[in-house]
């Protein structure tokens, strides 16, 4: 190892390590404008600035972190906001160019040491190249597989969708500015310069153009899928707007069109019923299967063999009716509810409207009993009035007529 | 046909097939051998199978029309043109209660609890939720916001516009038919000359390629 080389490390390993020492100042500074100088000494100030770790732009402004710690940040936090995509061919390929006139000249001086060194750089700056390719499409996955994610609103998304998309053109154009005819003039003969330069140069970059064509596609159509739900919400919120400025509004009746717009024509609902069929042998077995499969319904007990009173027939008739004046009493109530007026119905009346058969006597009779036989709330609900008359001057009975029901209000 | 039994009764009975609604029968109808096979069951029906334009949805229409049909096409116009208004309002206040930067799309999962919670922090989004629910659209008869909240999501159910995968969970999906929606919207648009924003070239980008 030489001198300037062991110097070189010594340097290169002592500025490597401010950026450790000063972490945490660094990367106030990488969120902020300026770096915090509260309680750096001078002399640690001046050593960053010598290592082009910080820089001041002027005397009166602060001091900023330089571009390239910056990106070094950028790059190792995947910050994609911040990332810089810049793969910069054209220096590199002079770069290169002027490596190879130098190695040439060093190997037909027969120099091997420097022409080692050459070679060393070439390949240095060669993975550089891939390096910043990889690195630039590394970037670009990963804004594309997290929607963007690190901008929250679509406006911004379509923005850096177009942002990423300008970056791989300019990438893509990088690339064309690699021309392999040229590449292999100017290594001629020379073996290592050959597998270097076009080999494996070669196979690398057009890997990366495969990508870069990919992630080109894939972002069109990202950006496609944003403008469309773009579209949709303007279109929604456009026609919200409308309606609510025109309230009457109606469109124009498509079903009577001769032509019927697809999106209009929605058929009918139709249900497929079917029921139980007997029809075929073998299928009313499995019904009766069916049958048996049923839960078996719950029925109360019922005590046959307990006396009971006698009923003739005559009394289970008696019952019957009873039954059936009651449920047309209850039906007259139910009528007198629903009429839509307030007004005082007479039970009389609708007896004869209702063409019932019942003696007008036990009509008003069960009318009657059954307003008592009310519970009183439901009872307040009606007004039960009784239209009745003295049966003579000297007698104090009083003889109903007819009565009228109506809804208390 | 035996096995697109099942799907045609979902058909028949007027509902709108997707991918989110019934995976493996929209996958089933994508295929044009079994759209044709369905499409001549159909023909003594009078009904015949169609899908929206980003064939996203299918559904069934009447093969021919006749007065009948017209009528009931004319009627079931004017629902949706009832409709319209507290449905779009309802896509914009979902996405602004959920901040999201898009309208909810088919496959997006909505949950009303965190609805309810968007909504009760926020005096603005609460008062616009009153109004949607009590919509006669909606027809919330209730003034309690989960109650509001919970109709919302069973009209919408109810309509198609929304799934919900288990019945004990209150989560759901959105289905394709909200596509659908968005189409009649965009058709009345231009069918109508109505002045509302054009939208970008859509599309433009894919020409590209």
């Amino acid at each position: 190892m030489n001198e300037l080389e062991s110097r070189l490390l010594k340097t290169g390993a002592e500025r490597l390590a401010l950026l450790g020492k000063h972490a945490e100042r660094l990367m106030q500074g990488y969120t902020r404008d300026d770096v915090p100088l509260e309680g750096l000494s001078d002399g640690a100030l001046r050593k960053l600035l010598a290592a082009r770790v910080l820089w001041r732009p002027d005397e009166q402004s602060g001091v900023k972190l330089a571009p390239k710690v910056r990106d070094l940040i950028a790059e190792m936090l995947a910050d994609e906001t911040r990332r810089h995509v810049n793969a910069d061919v054209a220096e590199t390929l002079e770069l290169v160019r002027s490596l190879v006139d130098s190695y040439r000249e060093a190997r037909s001086r027969g120099e091997h040491w420097r022409q080692e060194q050459q070679l060393l750089r070439l390949r240095q700056e060669v993975d550089d190249l891939n390096g910043r390719f990889a690195d630039a499409i590394d970037s670009l996955w990963q804004r594309l597989n997290s929607d963007f994610g690190f901008v929250s609103q679509l406006n911004d998304k379509i923005r850096e969708n177009d942002r990423a998309q300008k970056q791989i053109v300019r990438l893509l154009d990088g690339l064309a500015l690699i021309d392999f005819d040229e590449l292999i003039e100017l290594v001629g003969s020379d073996g290592s310069l050959r597998k270097l330069l076009i080999s494996q140069l070669q196979h690398r970059l057009s890997h990366h153009y495969t990508s870069l064509r990919e992630v080109q596609r894939r972002l069109i159509e990202l950006m496609a899928r944003f403008r469309k739900q773009q579209a949709r919400s303007r279109l929604i919120s456009g026609m919200v707007a409308f309606m609510r400025e025109h309230p009457g509004f109606v469109p124009g009746n498509y079903a009577k069109r001769s032509e019927v717009p697809n999106l209009f024509n929605h058929a009918a609902p139709l249900s497929a019923a079917a029921s139980p069929a007997l029809d075929r042998v073998l299928e009313s077995r499995v019904l009766a299967e069916l049958l048996h499969e049923l839960p078996i319904p719950r029925h109360a007990a019922q005590t046959v063999e307990s006396a009971v009173p006698t009923l003739t027939p005559e009394d289970n008739l008696a019952a019957a009716r009873q039954q059936a004046l009651k449920l047309d009493v209850e039906r007259f109530y139910l009528a007198v509810l629903d009429q839509p007026q307030t007004e005082p119905v007479s039970a009389l009346a609708y007896l004869k409207e209702s063409h019932l058969e019942w003696p007008g006597e036990i009509w008003l009779f069960q009318v009657i009993a059954e307003y008592q036989g009310l519970p009183r709330r439901e009872q307040q609900a009606f007004h039960l009035h009784q239209q009745e008359t003295k049966a003579s001057t000297f007698n104090d009975l009083r003889l109903i007529h007819d009565v009228a029901l109506a809804v208390a209000v | 046909m035996i096995e697109h039994g099942p799907l045609l009764e979902r058909l028949l009975a007027g509902e709108f097939i997707c991918a989110v609604s019934d995976e493996n029968a929209f996958r089933h109808l994508t295929n044009e051998e079994t759209r044709e096979a369905i499409d001549s069951y159909l023909r003594p029906l009078n009904r015949r199978l169609a899908s929206n334009d980003e064939g996203s949805v299918y559904f069934l229409a009447w093969r021919q029309l006749n007065e009948a049909a017209r009528d009931q096409l004319s009627r079931q116009l004017g629902e949706t043109v009832n409709s319209l208004l507290p449905l779009l309002e309802w896509l914009q206040l979902v996405q602004e209660a959920l901040g999201r930067d898009t309208l909810a799309a088919p496959g997006d999962v909505l949950k009303p609890a965190e609805f309810s919670a968007k909504c009760e922090d926020n005096q603005s989004l609460r008062e616009r939720l009153e109004r949607l629910a009590t919509d006669s659209f909606f027809g919330s008869q209730s003034d309690q916001l989960d109650a509001q909240v919970k109709q919302l999501f069973k009209r919408l159910k109810e309509h198609g516009y929304l799934l919900q995968p288990h019945t004990e969970r209150q989560v759901f999906v959105v289905t394709g038919k909200i596509d659908y929606l968005i189409e009649v919207v965009r058709f009345i648009r231009d069918e109508e000359n109505l002045p509302i924003d054009a939208e970008r070239e859509e599309g433009t980008q894919e020409a590209l390629l």
